[in-house]
């Protein structure tokens, strides 16, 4: 069986990336914010921390909810490190996950 | 001279952004007064996750019960030591489909780091750590993260010759606004022969920009094999580059991720999705649990293929459903075809795995 990747394979990864881009730019995802008439009120850390988490942590895993209170702030240093977060990342989390 | 260009720039990012800390910190909490958390502090943990695969490859069964445990020990809350030992069994029939289950249990650890995380724009790390080359290798790996059990057939590209790298690296997120994130990490590891320590010589970084309102990430990771590689009798430095994508249209329900990799002896392309079927309107109880995965990949090799690669062209397709009965334990199967020019075979796994979080030592508050 032959599987040739040449030109139009890559050419046809290429457009998928533009399309997805295309869509992703278009779409609103759902949790994004809709044009509101009210005045905007800040988020709580506890709407950061939620959001840090669907913004970082779910680009890999499902929510681990199950983390006993004493391990979450280890964990979270932990997860600061692979996931790269910010350290205000880190306290809206742990608000969120720990509160 | 890639290499040292890639790491000056990761650097004078780190610089230039270093000054803007304090202003985004301010700015945050500008948001929404912080309240303190009543987490218990920072005490060491032992996480990780067990698991246990009935795999078919081909016709040739498999038993891999697995566990790989995670140490954490913090050392205030600006440092931490950490490290992942993985144990992996892997026992076949004594006659390849019949007889007794024989085998081994295989034991590698995966990295033994020391994190300072010393800023949002700089988090230094030194040890032996995980290459940070594409999606696969640094976050989707783990057993109880995998949504399926196969690695992708272009996985060792970029993770030469073990997987991990023994030096210095440098990580943080490099541009924080509300419309995006710049996230970057630059590494370079040395040459390494200590036992369950090994690594190569190599060089290299990995930067991706996630977008917030669109929930899309893109990145790009380029790494430089220092070591000399033979290659068709002929000594090679090789380069490696990927560059990934990740759409979560609906964050832990919808989710959509593709890479493609790049190297002197092969290239090749994955992409995976998986959507929660919380939608289905009869039986929401069970089905909001299950999970629907599926990927379809590709590998070319180039120049003869080898140093971890396949050698012959090989294309793969695989679906599964894995059940979460807590968020903690998970029930997993899947079947695959997988073609080349050599034959087509089947792949299935079921299984389990288990993730586990235990802290050790009393509760005490940090300040």
């Amino acid at each position: 069986m032959s599987i040739p990747m040449n030109k139009s394979l890559l050419a046809l990864c290429a457009a998928l990336f533009s399309l997805f881009l295309w869509i992703a730019a278009t779409v609103p995802s759902v949790g994004a914010q809709q044009p509101d008439q009210k005045p905007k009120q800040p988020p709580t850390q506890d709407q950061r921390g939620e959001r840090v988490f669907d913004n970082n942590c779910a680009r890999c895993h499902r929510p681990p909810m199950t983390i006993p209170p004493q391990a979450t702030g280890t964990v979270i240093m932990h997860m600061r490190v692979r996931a790269r977060l910010s350290s205000q990342e880190e306290k809206d989390l742990l608000y969120y996950l720990a509160p | 001279m890639k290499t040292k260009i890639v790491l000056a720039c990761c650097l004078l990012l780190c610089v230039l952004r270093a000054d803007a800390q304090g202003s985004d910190t301010a700015e945050a909490n500008a948001q929404g007064a912080d309240t303190e958390s009543t987490h218990a502090g920072y005490v060491p943990v032992v996480s990780g996750s067990m698991g246990y695969v009935y795999n078919v490859n081909g016709s040739i069964p498999t038993l891999e019960p697995q566990i790989n445990p995670v140490l954490l020990i913090p050392f205030g809350s600006h440092v931490l030591f950490e490290s992942r030992t993985d144990f992996t069994g892997i026992f076949e029939h004594r006659n390849g489909t019949s007889g007794d289950y024989t085998g081994k249990v295989y034991k590698t650890v995966e990295f033994v780091q020391l994190d300072w995380l010393a800023s949002t724009h700089v988090v230094p790390v030194a040890g032996r750590y995980l290459l940070p080359f594409g999606l696969y290798a640094e976050r989707l790996d783990p057993l109880w993260i995998a949504n399926l059990q196969d690695i992708p057939l272009d996985f060792s590209i970029g993770t030469q010759t073990t997987g991990a790298g023994v030096g210095p690296q440098l990580r943080g997120v490099a541009v924080e606004t509300p419309d995006l994130n710049l996230q970057y990490t630059a590494y370079y590891s040395v040459h390494n022969n200590v036992t369950q320590l090994q690594s190569s010589r190599t060089a290299g970084s990995d930067v991706s920009v996630y977008f917030n309102s669109a929930r899309v990430e893109l990145g790009t990771s380029y790494q430089r094999f220092l070591d000399s590689s033979r290659i068709n009798n002929v000594n090679r430095q090789v380069d490696n580059e990927a560059v990934y994508l990740t759409w979560q249209p609906i964050p832990s329900t919808l989710d959509v991720k593709a890479e493609f990799d790049h190297s002197y002896t092969g290239r090749g392309y994955w992409i995976e999705g998986y959507s929660m079927l919380s939608s289905v309107p009869v039986a929401t109880n069970f089905f909001r649990r299950m999970q629907l995965v599926g990927r379809d990949e590709q590998f070319v090799p180039l120049h003869g293929g080898g140093n971890g690669l396949p050698g012959i062209e090989e294309k793969r397709v695989e679906g599964g459903f894995n059940y979460y009965i807590r968020d903690d334990w998970r029930l997993i199967s899947s079947y695959g075809r997988q073609f080349n020019s050599g034959r087509n075979f089947n792949l299935w796994n079921l299984g389990f795995t288990y993730r586990f979080v235990w802290p050790l030592g009393r509760e005490k508050k940090s300040q």
